[in-house]
Formats: structure tokens, C-alpha cells, sequence
């Protein structure tokens, strides 16, 4: 790898997403803009002069077409499109005075927006549970790893639970502004 | 019947209602950013999440529909669903501000 990149590692939950954009926006200032982002939350950053770059991040699942749209709509607003990481979409943009800085203009939006991250959550809570019916850890189960899945769903579905709940709490934030 | 049928999508925020005006003619994209912001007098200005995610709901619900694709820009305009949607918001709008003004002096 070349020395003027880094990658770094960084996990943030859905509802920190503000928290996210500023770091991002910390790392350009300080000369490290991001250059890609992929699974499982990697960020590679380039490094070069430091710039007041700010990030901004959607939630979208679309089929190709619909993405060239989509990138095409926010280009034509002056955001570069840095890249997709498990339907989160990373967007940049130079701040310059006198010009828009959010890529969401009102409130409903914004709920809008953590409302299809609850969609996402609630498919996966569901499905947890259909698969991997939460009765309780029995160690009389017929597979000797069977009560160690069982641990790990039930991690996975306590999480998933974690998430939803927290996401809700920001949405009813937003509603009372 | 058909009322009642519109009556749920209201009220439209601002946004949406800015939006569904410049939708009176074919536009694409940015050309609804540009002009909400110039017949709103800067008074709203519609981000590129906020706008894609307007154009996706409404064309869910039959307010608007894609009429052609260029360079990767849609154009949406007003379904005849979408009009009477509108026109029942500018009602209810009209209301308001006529109750705004009654009371205009003791504001």
C-alpha cells in the first residue's frame, strides 16, 4: 500500500451518524480525506492538503438504475459521492459560504431516513427470531454446538433489539423539534 | 369519495408542497431545487436526500410520475391524483392565511 493512504477500521451505530460526518470532516481538516469505503466498515484515506470538506451520509437501497439517478441528483448539487458501505451513502462537498451544507433540508426527511434503517432492523429482528425461536438456552440440545449458536443468535438478536430501540429514541428526538 | 381519498396526504410539509408546485411542468432534479428555492424567495431550500426521498414517495403514492430519462436525470410531473392532492392543500392553505390576516393588527 502506498504511503500516502490509510485505512482504518470504525464501527458506528446508525444513530451516531451525525457523530460519523464530523469525524470524517475532522480527518480532511486535518489532511486525510476519505477515498473509499467498504465492508466491514472500512474507510481508506488519502492523504493530501487539508481541506473543509464536509460529509454527509444517506441510507439507500435502490436497483442500478435508480442509483445513477440518485448520484446524478446530488451531483447536480455540488456533492461528490464517495462511496457505499451496506446501503449507507457517503457524499462531500468543499463548505463554502452562502451554500447549502445538508444534503436533508427538513426535519421529516431526516426521520425518513432513520425510518428505512428501522425497516432494515426490524426484517433482521424478525427473521432472527423465526429461525433461531428464542425459548431459552437448553443444554439438552441434540448438537453439541447447538447451545453455542443458540448463545450467538440470542447475542445477535439482543443487538439487533439494542439498535432499534436506540434508533427510535432519535427519531422521537427529531419529532419534538 | 375521491376527498377522502386525497384528504390523507395532508397537510404536505413545505418541502413536499414546494416540490408538487414546480411539478406543474416536466422537470428533472435540480431544476426543482433551483426553482423551489427562486419561487420560495429563499424562504425554502430542498436538499438532494431530502428531494430524492420526496420524488420516491410520491411516485409510490401516484402524486407524480416519470415522464422521461436524459443523461441520467428523470423528469417527474403532477398525475392528475397528485393535482387534486395539491389543489386541497392550497385550499386548506388559503384558509389559514386568511385567518393570519384577519388577525393581522393584534399580531
Amino acid at each position: 500500500m502506498a504511503e500516502d493512504t490509510i485505512r482504518k477500521i470504525k464501527w458506528f451505530f446508525p444513530w451516531q451518524d451525525e457523530q460519523e460526518e464530523a469525524w470524517l470532516r475532522s480527518m480532511s481538516q486535518g489532511g486525510w480525506h476519505l477515498a473509499s469505503v467498504g465492508l466491514p466498515c472500512i474507510y481508506r484515506f488519502r492523504a493530501g492538503e487539508p481541506r473543509d470538506y464536509v460529509y454527509r451520509l444517506d441510507y439507500q437501497t435502490f436497483p442500478k438504475k435508480d442509483r445513477q439517478e440518485y448520484q446524478q441528483l446530488f451531483r447536480d448539487a455540488g456533492w461528490e459521492y464517495i462511496g457505499e458501505m451496506s446501503a449507507w451513502q457517503y457524499f462531500r462537498k468543499e463548505v463554502k459560504e452562502e451554500e447549502a451544507s445538508e444534503i436533508f433540508t427538513d426535519v421529516e426527511s431526516k426521520i425518513a431516513k432513520y425510518k428505512r434503517i428501522l425497516v432494515f432492523l426490524w426484517f433482521f429482528w424478525i427473521v432472527l427470531i423465526v429461525v433461531f425461536p428464542v425459548r431459552g438456552i437448553s443444554m439438552d440440545n441434540p448438537y453439541p454446538w447447538g447451545a453455542a449458536i443458540q448463545v450467538l443468535a440470542l447475542s445477535i438478536w439482543l443487538f439487533f433489539t439494542y439498535n432499534i430501540i436506540r434508533l427510535s429514541v432519535r427519531i422521537r428526538q427529531l419529532k419534538k423539534l | 369519495m375521491l376527498r377522502d381519498d386525497t384528504n390523507k396526504y395532508l397537510p404536505l410539509t413545505e418541502s413536499t408542497c414546494y416540490i408538487m408546485l414546480t411539478l406543474v411542468e416536466p422537470l428533472h432534479g435540480y431544476a426543482v431545487m433551483k426553482k423551489v428555492e427562486e419561487i420560495s424567495k429563499g424562504t425554502v431550500k430542498v436538499g438532494p436526500g431530502t428531494l430524492y426521498g420526496a420524488f420516491t414517495s410520491l411516485e409510490e403514492e401516484g402524486l407524480i410520475a416519470k415522464v422521461k430519462e436524459e443523461n441520467r436525470r428523470k423528469s417527474y410531473v403532477l398525475t392528475p391524483k397528485g393535482k387534486k392532492v395539491l389543489m386541497n392543500q392550497m385550499k386548506r392553505l388559503e384558509i389559514m392565511t386568511q385567518n393570519g390576516l384577519s388577525v393581522m393588527d393584534m399580531l
